[in-house]
């Protein structure tokens, strides 16, 4: 009986994979099943690979993928060569059987060393290269299934039926796919029909063809396989399901939490929640969202300061090389004590570097960017209910303690789709500070917290210039240290008040701690209920104010403390020693941009336990 | 009797620095304008123009170097009911804030952006700014700056401020004017104020200014189109024209442009809307699934 399923749909950056996978997760959730999926995509707009690594289940909502796949989906020739590595023994293959005598060195967009890896296993393997070749000895090494499909021919077919141009057919590929992936699943035809609706809304003709078309395949699957990949299980237990990636669920964190201004200058991977953001800007009894293109990111994070400063919620949303060029306006919001939220998406760096891969490398960049000291909050999100109560919670910190909050999350939550329980919104609590109600108004008077009152309400200065209580420039050395000290205090303050900023997973006196932060999660999570070793997880969800107490006591007595994060050398480590003197001395690392896979994760950390201090994953293409 | 602007502030400025002129004429203009203080934020960049704010007694927000216009874009698109005029130096606005100042006449946000330009970098000893022209050496320099001057007023037209003049610090009635016909203004205005720069730029000097001013005379700002007001604009070696060269009251706002796609945006401005109730969001559960339908999905029954 199977409750779970791994699987990768892959083909062509823009030919319609992404339709495939929005139809499809609408089908496994409306059917009962949590979903969980990795978007892997080049920087590009046509034409380079691009897939869907997916995890169903019929029990539970997944909370990390495996690298081993039951069945491997292909739009193209490429997406066959890229993964059937990954297919395991005795799984499912479904490709366009047209494309049969394909070989790699026709495929212009296969990287080179992907093309030489593969002219070694082919020369391994003893086979020509063609596709038929490999699906041949796929099938007798690794007994693999075969739904072989001539795609060209069944688009012919429905070109016919609906008398259509030959390039409106073949639009359609995705839905070839779809209708395989349902026959082999055994969906029910309705559940995909209510995808494809949801998908096509007010596209009636189109949603009808391409319902045509799924059934067709289906039909023809089923007919050939039957449903052998049918997910036997309970279903899990909510009625009604939000189907979210990252940045849609901190979008929604936003606008819940009175968000009326967000600034953004395009970049990968946050631009797609400022989009959503967008389409939710009006509410149905009145009011609005400002989401605001700027020219750049200095303009963003500026202008959001501005904004600020009327008392808007305001917040602003980028990736690293985005808040580079934040960093000055995030030093002035600082010392002018303004609130505002950062939401920072990390991906791969230095510089450009995988733009659209993940990483948590930034972590460094978020604590100590910036010339001079003041006191922020770094919050940290690891799943996509972490996002949406952060994204709410940073608002209440910044204008409770009147300064900027770095909400810091990844590639790999951005772009995670994920299906959740709805948040409770009855829990959404929002803490606007103290606020100005008297006479005589100073901006700065008093504290550390001073009483806020908003441009527009009563006259105040700002300015980046160290300032004495009304906000004019003073470079007084007593007012600078009054000043200075008002400032920083309001982190001991917060360090007081602000909980929950680790939680701890597993068996209080486990022998071995991980130590790790957002995307992370439910990977380890997974990863330490399937080994029968002593765990433990340390997960932080707030690197500023440090939670020393809790980090310290969690890490002592311990065999070992591993930790576990997206890049060269954990930073969570450097934290963790400078907070605390605490040397972590063993690492799992992903640099790749991958993510983190269930099952090279535990190798890792047997190795780990074995004597390795250092490992390094790379699986994933 | 009339409101006084000043604040009690010691004004820092060199003794005989063209700011005096133009801080001057905005008392006077905010005076005959009689602006709410609260209600008028007054948004400044880095560098000695940076420093207004603090000498007006209306809100003032002294920023970043570049950065006086995206702040004050985020400030009066929050709260377009907030009178928001801009203060920035030449290199503030037309070097390190170029990108801004161009974004500003695109958006036509109605915001007045006054440019102290006295070409040259003061506060941090004269070197030279986007206006000084090549070839000058003024005594700060060790050689003749060897970069063109940007044209502020052709800037200003082609990026679209759809009210552009200029004005001289010295000349009080004119600028007091010229700052009150722009804060008039429903849309992006633009000021260019020529200035001395008594410690720093020996060469462009008030009586190198005074030999050169042409005030404008029968010229029609609102019946030119940009290019006309581009040319007429043009600082010659003879010949300085003052006035206001470009006016146009038919391009839409931005505030115009973004109710017409959040039509209760004038009505509902950002910074007064209702955002929480008793410590809550006023996003109920309701409200949340009906705002966010198209991510739900129903399990089959």
């Amino acid at each position: 009986m199977t409750e779970k399923l791994n699987m990768i749909l892959g083909g062509a950056q823009g030919s319609g994979l992404e339709t495939t996978i929005q139809i499809l997760s609408s089908a496994f959730a409306s059917s009962g099943n949590g979903f969980l999926a990795d978007r892997e995509y080049y920087s590009n707009i046509k034409g380079r690979h691009s897939y869907a690594h997916a995890k169903v289940s019929s029990v539970e909502i997944p909370r990390s993928i495996d690298s081993e796949i039951d069945l491997l989906g292909c739009m193209d020739a490429e997406t066959l060569f890229t993964h059937f590595q990954d297919i395991v023994k005795g799984g499912y293959l479904i490709y366009d059987a047209s494309t049969g005598e394909k070989k790699q060195d026709s495929i212009k967009s296969i990287e080179d060393p992907l093309r030489k890896r593969l002219e070694e296993s082919f020369e391994e393997m003893g086979i020509e290269g063609t596709v038929s070749s490999l699906v041949e000895y796929l099938k007798e090494e690794k007994d693999v299934e075969v739904i072989e499909l001539d795609y060209p021919s069944i688009l012919e077919d429905i070109q016919k039926e609906f008398d259509i141009s030959s390039s409106q057919a073949s639009r359609y590929v995705s839905s070839i796919l779809i209708g395989a992936v349902s026959g082999l699943m055994g969906l029910e035809k309705d559940e995909v029909k209510k995808g494809i609706e949801r998908k096509f809304e007010g596209k009636e003709k189109i949603a009808e063809q391409n319902m045509f078309l799924v059934k067709k395949v289906s039909e023809m699957v089923e007919d050939e396989h039957g449903s052998p990949l049918k997910l036997e299980g309970s279903g899990i237990d909510e009625d009604q399901l939000l189907m979210v990636n990252g940045n849609e669920i901190t979008g929604m964190g936003k606008i819940a939490a009175g968000m009326r201004f967000q600034s953004y200058y395009p970049i990968t991977p946050a631009a797609d929640e400022s989009f959503f953001i967008e389409q939710h800007a009006s509410f149905d009894d009145g009011g609005n969202i400002l989401v605001f293109q700027t020219e750049d990111e200095l303009a963003a994070i500026t202008s959001c300061i501005g904004s600020a400063l009327t008392g808007t919620r305001s917040a602003t949303a980028t990736s690293g090389p985005g808040f580079a060029l934040m960093v000055e306006g995030l030093g002035w919001a600082g010392i002018n004590e303004v609130p505002i939220v950062i939401t920072y998406y990390q991906r791969g760096g230095p510089s450009t570097g995988q733009p659209t891969r993940g990483s948590q490398d930034d972590l460094m960049n978020a604590l100590y960017s910036s010339h001079g000291n003041f006191p922020r909050i770094v919050l940290v999100s690891g799943d996509h209910e972490e996002a949406f109560n952060d994204a709410v919670k940073a608002f209440n910190l910044a204008e409770k303690y009147q300064t900027p909050v770095i909400h810091l999350m990844d590639k790999f939550v951005a772009n995670f789709v994920k299906t959740i329980p709805l948040p409770d919104i009855s829990k959404v609590k929002i803490d606007r500070g103290e606020l100005f109600d008297g006479e005589d108004y100073k901006r700065f008077k008093d504290g550390p917290i001073s009483e806020r009152a908003f441009l527009g309400s009563e006259v105040m200065w700002y300015t980046g210039s160290e300032h004495d209580a009304e906000g004019n420039v003073s470079e007084d050395p007593e007012n600078r240290i009054k000043m200075h000290e008002k400032r920083m205090d309001k982190l001991k303050i917060a360090d007081e008040e602000i909980d929950d900023r680790v939680i701890y997973f597993g068996p209080e006196d486990a022998e071995y701690l991980i130590v790790g932060w957002g995307s992370v999660k439910g990977v380890i999570l997974d990863a330490m209920e399937d080994m029968d070793k002593d765990f433990g997880y340390l997960h932080f969800r707030c690197f500023s104010p440090f939670p020393f107490e809790e980090v310290s006591s969690y890490l002592e007595g311990r065999e070992k403390v591993i930790a576990v994060e997206h890049s060269y050398s954990p930073r969570v480590s450097e934290v963790v020693s400078l907070n605390t003197g605490y040397q972590i001395e063993n690492e799992v690392v992903k640099f790749t941009g991958r993510p983190i896979y269930r099952d090279e994760l535990i190798d890792s950390l047997g190795n780990i336990i074995e004597g390795s201090n250092r490992e390094v994953l790379k699986h994933g293409p | 009797m009339a409101r006084e602007y000043g604040t009690n502030n010691w004004i820092d400025w060199c003794p005989g620095c063209g700011d005096f002129g133009i801080v001057s004429s905005v008392y006077r203009a905010f005076s005959e304008l009689e602006l709410e203080p609260k209600r008028t934020v007054v948004v400044s960049g880095i560098g000695c123009s940076g420093k207004m704010p603090h000498f007006i007694d209306v809100s003032g927000v002294h920023t970043l170097h570049g950065r006086a216009i995206p702040f004050a874009t985020g400030i009066k698109m929050a709260n377009p009911e907030l009178e928001v005029i801009v203060n920035g130096g030449d290199g503030d606005l037309l070097g390190i804030g170029a990108g801004h100042f161009i974004a500003l006449g695109r958006r036509n946000l109605d915001v007045l952006v006054m440019m102290h330009d006295n070409r040259v970098y003061g506060l941090t000893k004269g070197q030279a700014a986007p206006t000084l022209p090549r070839s000058t050496k003024t005594k700060a320099l060790n050689t003749p700056s060897i970069q063109d001057a940007v044209e502020p007023l052709a800037l200003a037209l082609v990026s679209g401020y759809t009210h552009v003049a200029r004005s001289f610090a010295m000349d009080s009635d004119h600028l007091k004017e010229a700052i009150k016909e722009g804060m008039e203004h429903e849309g992006a205005a633009f000021l260019n104020i020529l200035q001395p720069c008594v410690t720093y730029n020996d060469i462009h000097t008030s009586d190198y200014f005074n030999e050169r001013i042409e005030k404008l005379d029968d010229w029609d700002a609102e019946g030119v189109d940009p290019t006309e007001a581009i040319n007429r604009s043009k600082i010659l070696e003879e010949e300085i024209p003052l006035g206001l060269f470009y006016k146009d009251t038919e391009t839409p706002s931005f505030e115009e442009r973004i109710s017409g796609q959040l039509p209760d945006y004038l009505e509902k401005v950002p910074a007064e809307q209702k955002i929480e109730e008793n410590g809550k969001t006023i996003l109920d559960q309701q409200a949340f699934k009906s705002k966010f339908r198209g991510n739900i999905i129903e399990k089959k029954k």
